[in-house]
């Protein structure tokens, strides 16, 4: 049961850091129909802005939360502006053209990015700060660490700021009507442009958050780590519903969880495996995803 | 009268000019190992291990015959289809010879393409058995062979940490999984409890579920074959965070000063098999004095690429040629004091594997225990 309990504890964390980068494919799918390819070079930036100002203000002596919450509010701001950036140079320029090219795209800027970044920060990992991570709570022998605790509590803070961002203010009444149908919104007076422009930035704040906390959590960031993640959070956000938003967290925590049990029960071999069975199994049965509305495609 | 002599002058200057040009003559010496991807870190270890040799070389008056020495770095990304290509590119650019690569599974195939040409190949780094197993007359290696280091971390687990159980982790490649899988053989023949075999993906960061079994299980020694010095960082990490007491072993290809960067403190006590350099032997400083202010801490395997690179100048100055049979014989009969090991190849390629345990204490890596001997150091 303590077995249980630990892989449980393990898979929640995994699901959370799915769960918050699915949520930028999903919302900029949800709005412009585009699957951001360089989705998961936003996480890997954010993981590097994080490490760098947390080096720095750990070196000037500042506490704990300070380094903490200074610099993951530094990396999702700068996440924000470089992918408002990237949908003004790569995507913006193609919105009328076909869906193909504005995919093409997406991937041209995903391995732009990654080879920036190797070039800028070169081919090694870099180290996160051991420091503020150390430590947690012993049940028995079930283990939960600090960082597992400050993981799983940001992401769900982040998760309730983002529903009330979306459901309950008058930006995110612009972005589900832009989402719906971007004419007549920019009809009744939304900047659609705008509108678009700031999903991306709040996608990729939320990747960067997730770059700092797998950072933390794992030890280092490397600049192709983006790749792995970002295919997982993608399939994640497929298995919720892409485009819904609620569906994209339920989707992170779906394969997290399966990928840990499917390694702590089966093999870790496998896990991958399982993790993708379940996705296509559920849209075998679900094709519009578990929380996905089956729309019809004239509405774009 | 004049107009002769100006004239005269001039045929002869260019005559001397292009007799000089057609003397000049460069040496080409390709390098091989990933320089992008998950294992750019040992690639570029061993880029920078053979312009080491090239810089000592040429500052001791360079070879005779040749004005240059130039070094065509290649990015294998341990793909075996790219390894490949890189070998075709290095033979259309008339690489003399080769240093790599890295991985066994981009060294396997590159050196049968190099072969055909009759390139040699020294590899640094390659550890799997096949690699001078198949007969190949002009592939050498400079490193030990897995085989060897299986046994050693054998012994280590039996003779020293006295060890009942083992718990087996591999991430997937040509190299781990091989080495792995003959740890387990091993063991299992020799009485210890093989636990758990599992294996890990590349590009994997989340261990905690194979950690979790790993506790429960709870083993004498946890056992790692990683091809990747940093994955093998964050699975120490988060075993510590796990609080796996097991003694942690792990291999060659964990061995890099990466390891203590990432992991810091949970690195510590860490085991490794590797082979023993003496790095207070004379030829080992002066080979560090020249490497580290340009690039940083020797890697792994960036003395053994330095080795490689020198034994191949060496065998080159003695033959007098870039002739491989000429430079093979040479080869054969180098038998001195390298910076990292005795250098003396056999009939096969091989030159002797030399794998000792070392170990991480504060931070450095540390001679630990002499299997020859069974004492420690």
């Amino acid at each position: 049961m303590e077995y249980f309990f630990q892989q449980l504890i393990n898979g929640i964390t995994l699901g959370s850091v799915y769960a918050l980068i699915a949520l930028g494919y999903t919302m900029v799918y949800g709005i412009i129909q585009l699957i951001n390819f360089a989705h998961g070079e936003f996480f890997a930036a954010g993981g590097y802005v994080g490490v760098i100002f947390m080096s720095y203000l750990l070196s000037q002596g500042a506490p704990a939360w300070v380094c903490l919450s200074g610099s993951l509010i530094l990396a999702m701001a700068y996440c924000a502006m470089l992918a408002m950036a990237v949908e003004k140079v790569a995507y913006k320029p193609l919105r009328s053209s076909s869906r193909l090219s504005v995919l093409l795209s997406a991937l041209g800027m995903s391995i732009f990015l990654q080879n920036g970044l190797m070039l800028t920060q070169g081919v090694y990992d870099r180290a996160y700060p051991t420091e503020l991570t150390q430590g947690g709570f012993e049940f028995g022998t079930v283990m939960l660490s600090y960082m597992q605790l400050f993981i799983v509590s940001l992401t769900a803070f982040l998760l309730v700021a983002l529903n009330f961002l979306v459901f309950k203010t008058r930006i995110g009444k612009a972005m589900r009507s832009t989402a719906q149908d971007k004419i007549m919104s920019a009809l009744v007076g939304i900047n659609s442009n705008r509108i678009i422009s700031l999903t991306f930035a709040i996608g990729a704040g939320l990747a960067a958050a997730a770059g700092i906390m797998v950072g933390l959590y794992y030890g280092s960031v490397r600049y192709d780590m983006g790749f792995v993640p970002g295919i997982k959070a993608f399939a994640a956000a497929v298995l919720g519903g892409i485009g819904n938003i609620t569906g994209a967290m339920i989707g992170g925590f779906i394969i997290g969880m399966v990928e840990i049990f499917a390694a702590g029960y089966i093999s870790g071999e496998y896990k991958d495996v399982f993790a993708f069975l379940i996705l296509i199994g559920v849209l075998y049965f679900r094709p519009s995803g578990i929380m996905g509305e089956n729309v019809d495609d004239t509405r774009v | 009268m004049k107009r002769s002599i100006m004239t005269a002058l001039l045929v002869s200057a260019i005559l001397m000019l292009s007799a000089g040009m057609v003397f000049a003559k460069t040496l080409k010496v390709g390098t091989m190992g990933p320089l992008t991807g998950p294992y750019a870190a040992d690639g570029n270890d061993i880029k920078n291990g053979v312009l080491t040799a090239v810089e000592v070389v040429k500052a001791n008056g360079g070879i005779p015959g040749f004005d240059d020495i130039e070094v065509m770095p290649q990015d294998t990304a341990c793909e075996p289809r790219q390894a490949v290509a890189t070998a075709n590119k290095l033979i259309n650019e008339e690489a003399n010879g080769v240093v790599g690569a890295y991985c066994s599974s981009a060294t396997l195939p590159a050196s049968e393409v190099l072969d055909e040409e009759s390139i040699i190949m020294i590899t640094p780094a390659s550890t799997n058995e096949k690699v001078t197993s198949r007969g190949l007359p002009y592939m050498f290696r400079m490193c030990g062979r897995d085989d060897d280091q299986g046994f050693i971390a054998l012994k280590f687990m039996q003779e020293k940490l006295g060890a009942k159980s083992v718990y087996i982790v591999d991430d997937k490649t040509a190299y781990s999984q091989g080495l792995a899988d003959g740890v387990e053989k091993m063991c299992e023949a020799a009485g210890i409890k093989v636990l758990g075999h599992e294996h890990v993906n590349q590009g994997d960061k989340d261990f905690s579920a194979i950690l979790t079994k790993v506790k429960t299980s709870n083993p004498d020694v946890f056992y790692m074959s990683m091809q990747n010095s940093a994955t093998g960082a964050l699975m120490l990490i988060q075993a510590k965070r796990m609080g796996i007491k097991a003694a942690r072993l792990a291999q060659d290809a964990v061995y890099h000063p990466q390891l203590m960067e990432i992991a810091k403190d949970a690195a510590e006590d860490v085991y490794l098999t590797f082979g023993y350099i003496d790095n207070n032997a004379p030829a080992y400083k002066e080979f560090y004095a020249k490497y580290q202010p340009k690039h940083g801490e020797p890697g792994a395997y960036s003395g053994y690429a330095y080795d490689s690179a020198m034994a191949y100048f060496k065998a080159v100055k003695a033959a007098g040629a870039t002739d491989p049979e000429k430079v093979k014989a040479e080869l054969m009969k180098l038998d001195y004091d390298g910076a990292t090991k005795h250098i003396k190849f056999k009939p096969n390629g091989d030159s002797g594997s030399n794998y000792i345990i070392r170990k991480v204490e504060n931070g450095k890596f540390i001679n630990y225990w002499n299997p020859a001997t069974g004492k420690l150091y």
